[in-house]
């Protein structure tokens, strides 16, 4: 497991990440989200030991991480490039053996990966003959190969085409599932809901939620929509409550109040006819905006 | 060499992975070296590179074939002369050979002055020797024949100083007896003076073309791998001080062979010329210039590699490498234009002694002493830069902010 602790980087006067603290657990997909400049790629950094760090720490297996733990680390930086111009299994085969892979297995394994993503015909390419996807592609294949003890990958789904972010995310699942703890940004809110089980949302350096998609969601706003035979513009005038809109027949309202939503029900009852009262599950997006506001 | 300076078991920057408990099988240690073998094998498989080579290599057998064809070939000049003028005509044609090997002259008679003239202006004689009052007066069409004109002046200025001598009634060599002045050098001897010019030049040039040109690759490189991150990953997975070396190993080995292929193909040339005499006089040298120059690229090696460093885009080289093209511009003409004190003082300054003490020493104003003491001040040098480049290199390697100076990359934090 990876663990941070009270994690702190200062740029000249600005707190770039503040006191954050989280854990990626084995065999489990964490999404990082937050917005831009919240601190994500800045604590990727550190986690990977690009960047020093000004206060906590990185720890893993439960110990202070060393660079000798980062190397055997999976890492994908946040803007991509291999080497243009060098072919792409040269290029992948000399970055496994910087890993301490063995030449011929890293061959081995960099065609198998390149197989996968239907690319095992453009190893022989010069890498910036390939598309933006595919260079991609090879760039995760990169941070793959070397069957890495913990996957850090910022932003590995941006630009890539629905396909792609399908195979992207079942090669991420297929990784977790072998025990590995598999940490990655993004800022595509619905594929981080549908992929991860863990979500750790940062705004402004500091962690402002974070807990699986369920935990999260029932921290959010509780909401009910009402639908009623007549006009539902009466509720305006109801205590613990608010309104967040009426359209018509139809109100949606957020409880304040504990038990507030009875009341409204019992109003509504009153009043005539009940269609519809459902409690609204908040969307991730709605929480982030909440917490991240 | 400066590279030995760095065992491969010394531990990275901050951590020593070999020494970790779970650290994987794989070898640290030499990733130098295999970061260094894709420095060479992605410059051998670059077609500029290999064509710039290519073509320096023909520049250099051009020069050399034309060199040995020029000096081998003779120009045959055609002499008009009218009757009064013949037997000096007859005696030039005799003796230039002897003269200069150069140039062999045929006699051309004519009637008079006029049929000399006209022959002169339609090309078909390249000059016309008449006697003038007292002298002797050579006509050409619009251009001076130089070599003819010198070996003209020989022969007419031999001739009539042997008929004075016999109205004398003595001979030349009574004439000239006492008045030949040879030259003595106190250090070292003529020849081997003029012949470390030559070389000394060429090696200045070449030394100043290969720091450049690597140099300048080796930033370019360095900064690629910045801009595009891939730093980042290399940077986890091994220590930057690998990385660093690896490059600097890399680029050296490279400038290495180039130097060694362009000094050897010159030294065959140079055999089939009828300079070949010279190719031994100049052999041990080149061993001389090789070790100094090996010492002094390594240390400049570094320091480009800084270079790259400070630049966060490729288009900013240009501007944080300036100090750097400076230095190397100043060792050249240093090379070139030093003499007396300052030349033996700077001969033992770094970088300036990577070119100058060689040239001492071939100049024979050098004792083995000095050289060594002098390799010893260079290859210290380098160390101690290499060290302090690796601290530069480190900090402002995975700086993304910018441009960085020299001041910020020392005291940024890591």
């Amino acid at each position: 497991m990876l663990e941070i602790r009270e994690l702190t980087r200062r740029f000249g006067d600005v707190t770039a990440v503040d006191g954050v603290s989280f854990d990626v657990r084995d065999g489990i997909l964490t999404g990082f989200v937050g917005g831009n400049g919240a601190g994500k790629t800045t604590t990727m950094r550190m986690v990977m030991g690009v960047l020093a760090v000004d206060a906590g720490e990185v720890r893993w297996q439960g110990r202070t991480v060393t660079a000798a733990d980062q190397r055997r680390f999976g890492y994908m930086p946040e803007e991509r490039g291999l080497y243009p111009k060098q072919r792409v299994l040269d290029q992948l085969v000399y970055l496994a053996q910087l890993k301490g892979m063995a030449a011929e297995t890293a061959r081995r394994a960099a065609l198998e990966h390149l197989e996968r993503f239907g690319l095992a015909e453009r190893a022989g390419d010069q890498l910036q003959k390939l598309s933006l996807g595919n260079q991609q592609r090879v760039q995760v294949v990169a941070a793959l190969l070397h069957d890495p003890a913990a996957l850090v990958l910022d932003e590995p789904f941006s630009g890539l085409d629905p396909t792609a972010v399908d195979s992207m995310a079942d090669l991420l699942r297929e990784r977790a599932a072998t025990g590995v703890p598999v940490l990655f940004s993004s800022h595509q809110l619905d594929l981080v809901e549908k992929l991860c089980d863990r979500l750790v949302i940062l705004s402004r350096g500091r962690v402002v939620a974070a807990g699986d998609a369920d935990e999260l969601r029932s921290r959010g706003p509780v909401r009910y929509r009402l639908t009623l035979d007549r006009d539902a513009g009466w509720v305006r005038d109801l205590g613990g409550i608010h309104v967040v809109d009426v359209d018509g027949r139809t109100a949606l309202v957020e409880v304040i109040d504990d038990g507030a939503e009875q009341h409204v029900l019992r109003e509504a009852t009153a009043r005539g006819t009940v269609r519809d009262f459902t409690p609204v599950r908040p969307a991730l997006a709605d929480i982030y905006r909440e917490v991240a506001a | 060499m400066t590279t030995t300076r760095l065992p491969q078991d010394r531990p990275g920057l901050d951590a020593s992975p070999q020494t970790s408990p779970d650290a994987p099988p794989g070898r640290v240690g030499s990733a130098w070296t295999l970061v260094a073998r894709r420095e060479v094998v992605v410059k051998l498989t670059d077609r500029s590179f290999l064509i710039g080579t290519v073509f320096t290599l023909l520049l250099i057998t051009g020069f050399m074939g034309y060199s040995a064809w020029d000096a081998a070939r003779t120009t045959t000049y055609t002499v008009a002369a009218t009757a009064d003028a013949r037997t000096m005509a007859d005696r030039l044609a005799e003796k230039a050979p002897g003269i200069d090997d150069g140039v062999a002259v045929e006699v051309r008679p004519v009637e008079d002055a006029s049929a000399a003239r006209g022959l002169v202006t339609s090309g078909d004689v390249d000059a016309w020797l008449a006697r003038d009052g007292d002298g002797w007066v050579l006509t050409t069409d619009s251009e001076q024949k130089t070599a003819l004109t010198r070996v003209t002046q020989d022969v007419v200025r031999q001739e009539s100083l042997r008929q004075r001598a016999e109205e004398l009634g003595t001979t030349v060599d009574r004439l000239e007896a006492g008045s030949t002045v040879t030259t003595r050098l106190l250090t070292g001897d003529a020849q081997k003076a003029d012949l470390a010019q030559g070389v000394a030049f060429a090696f200045a040039f070449l030394f100043y073309v290969a720091t450049l040109t690597f140099g300048i690759t080796l930033a370019n490189s360095v900064v690629e791998e910045k801009q595009s991150r891939i730093v980042e990953i290399i940077a986890t997975s091994i220590p930057v001080r690998q990385l660093l070396v690896g490059k600097i190993v890399g680029n050296s080995l490279l400038a290495i062979a180039q130097m060694v292929l362009y000094a050897g193909v010159g030294l065959a040339g140079l055999s089939l010329t009828p300079y070949s005499s010279l190719v031994a006089g100049v052999s041990g040298p080149v061993v001389w210039f090789l070790v100094f120059f090996v010492a002094g690229f390594v240390g400049l090696a570094a320091l480009w590699a800084v270079a790259g460093a400070l630049a966060s885009r490729t288009e900013e080289v240009q501007s944080t490498a300036t100090p750097l093209t400076m230095l190397v511009l100043a060792v050249f003409f240093g090379a070139l234009f030093v003499d007396g004190t300052v030349k033996v003082a700077l001969s033992y300054l770094p970088p300036f002694s990577a070119v100058l003490m060689p040239t001492r020493l071939l100049e024979g104003t050098a004792q083995w002493w000095e050289a060594v003491l002098a390799l010893g001040l260079l290859l210290a040098a380098a160390a101690v830069v290499v060290t302090l480049a690796e601290r530069l290199y480190r900090r402002s390697l995975l700086q993304t902010g910018g441009r960085l100076s020299m001041r910020q990359a020392w005291s940024t934090p890591e």
